[in-house]
């Protein structure tokens, strides 16, 4: 099933074709970041945010040769910037991002430029996940050593 | 080394084992399985490691430390874990002069751009984890299924779901081994042991 037909299916997100409309916040989950968002703009299941929002979302940043991440810079058609506001959606369609959405959150998967990026350069990919204390544990932190990721289950 | 339980039950769920295990090394609970999304585990234990600069020697690939097989009717599991921590032992000592250290072309064959099922089951998981986080257990219950829908073959999704209906998970485990074309770990691909040479 299509992501759309999913949502279409589910029932949990009228579309609409009437204009964005005001929504107090909304919720969008990315990586390993859950990012409470106070203002977005939501149109049936597209999601609008703050430009400014952008880089605490995704590490993007809205710049005037288009929206930069590092290296990389995706040109942005007119359609995805209405003034201050950036459709989170319409562009993740542009980079073939996958999201679902239902009760006011958009959870994002990986961008595949992203991927790429590790493809290419055999970089790992940085996380942030908490220890049993609950520091948040960051894989740059053992920069300079070698490293052996396991992972485990209780289940 | 950096232990990552992959438990959206968190630490009540990980920490008993922790302390069981008296771990010295650094010990995550990884309630959103971020580290399996980024290095596209798809079971456990799963492994990868990773040099001074930070660039991937080996990636995803089982992380077993025992030999082992398990008969589970027609079907069995195998483990390799001799060679598995002799080859990390190799890798320890010599670096990127390891004959385990990947080339650039080895890496190239053994990571794979992920479809876009796989990448919508990522996002429907963490949903999924979202809602059960808050209480909401119909919707994370709808977006568990999608994501097992969208990548069956990540046990890592099956097993975390089944784990919320104890009662129901062996039998659902069992159902679903039963019926596999394909391992049920990702071969473990090294070049020969050291202790072979």
């Amino acid at each position: 099933m299509l992501r759309r037909d999913f949502l279409l299916a589910s029932g949990t997100v009228a579309l609409s074709a009437a204009a964005p409309t005001p929504t107090p916040s909304g919720t969008v989950l990315y990586g390993d970041r859950t990012i409470a968002l106070d203002k977005v703009r939501v149109e049936g299941d597209e999601l609008w945010v703050r430009s400014p929002d952008l880089p605490r979302i995704n590490e993007f940043e809205v710049k005037p040769q288009g929206a930069c991440r590092a290296d990389v810079c995706i040109p942005l058609s007119k359609s995805l910037k209405q003034g201050d506001w950036f459709h989170l959606t319409g562009f993740a369609r542009q980079i073939h991002q996958s999201y679902v959405a239902d009760a006011g959150v958009w959870s994002f998967g990986e961008i595949p430029v992203v991927r790429g990026e590790f493809l290419n350069s055999r970089m790992a990919p940085d996380f942030a996940v908490p220890d049993r204390q609950g520091k948040v544990v960051h894989l740059s932190d053992f920069r300079g050593k070698k490293a052996l990721i396991v992972t485990w289950a209780s289940w | 080394m950096i232990a990552a339980a992959q438990d959206t039950g968190g630490e009540a769920a990980a920490g008993k084992w922790y302390d069981a295990a008296k771990a010295t090394y650094t010990t995550l609970v990884d309630v959103q399985h971020t580290i399996s999304s980024a290095y596209q585990f798809v079971n456990v234990p799963m492994g990868v490691w990773i040099d001074e600069r930070g660039r991937v020697v080996r990636p995803a690939e089982p992380a077993w430390t025992m030999n082992s097989t398990l008969k589970v009717g027609d079907k069995s599991i195998t483990t390799e874990g001799k060679a598995y921590v002799a080859a990390l032992r190799d890798w320890v000592a010599n670096g990127e002069k390891s004959q385990f250290a990947m080339s650039d072309d080895e890496f190239a064959k053994a990571v794979k751009p992920r479809s876009a099922a796989e990448m919508e089951a990522e996002a429907s998981f963490k949903l999924a984890v979202f809602f059960h986080e808050k209480g909401k257990d119909e919707l994370a219950a709808k977006y568990w299924h999608h994501a097992e829908e969208l990548n069956p073959d990540d046990w890592n999704y099956h097993r975390q779901e089944w784990s919320f209906t104890p009662d129901e998970a062996g039998k659902k485990w069992l159902d679903k081994f039963q019926k596999l074309d394909h391992p049920y770990y990702p071969k473990l691909e090294l070049p020969k042991p050291p202790e072979a040479k």
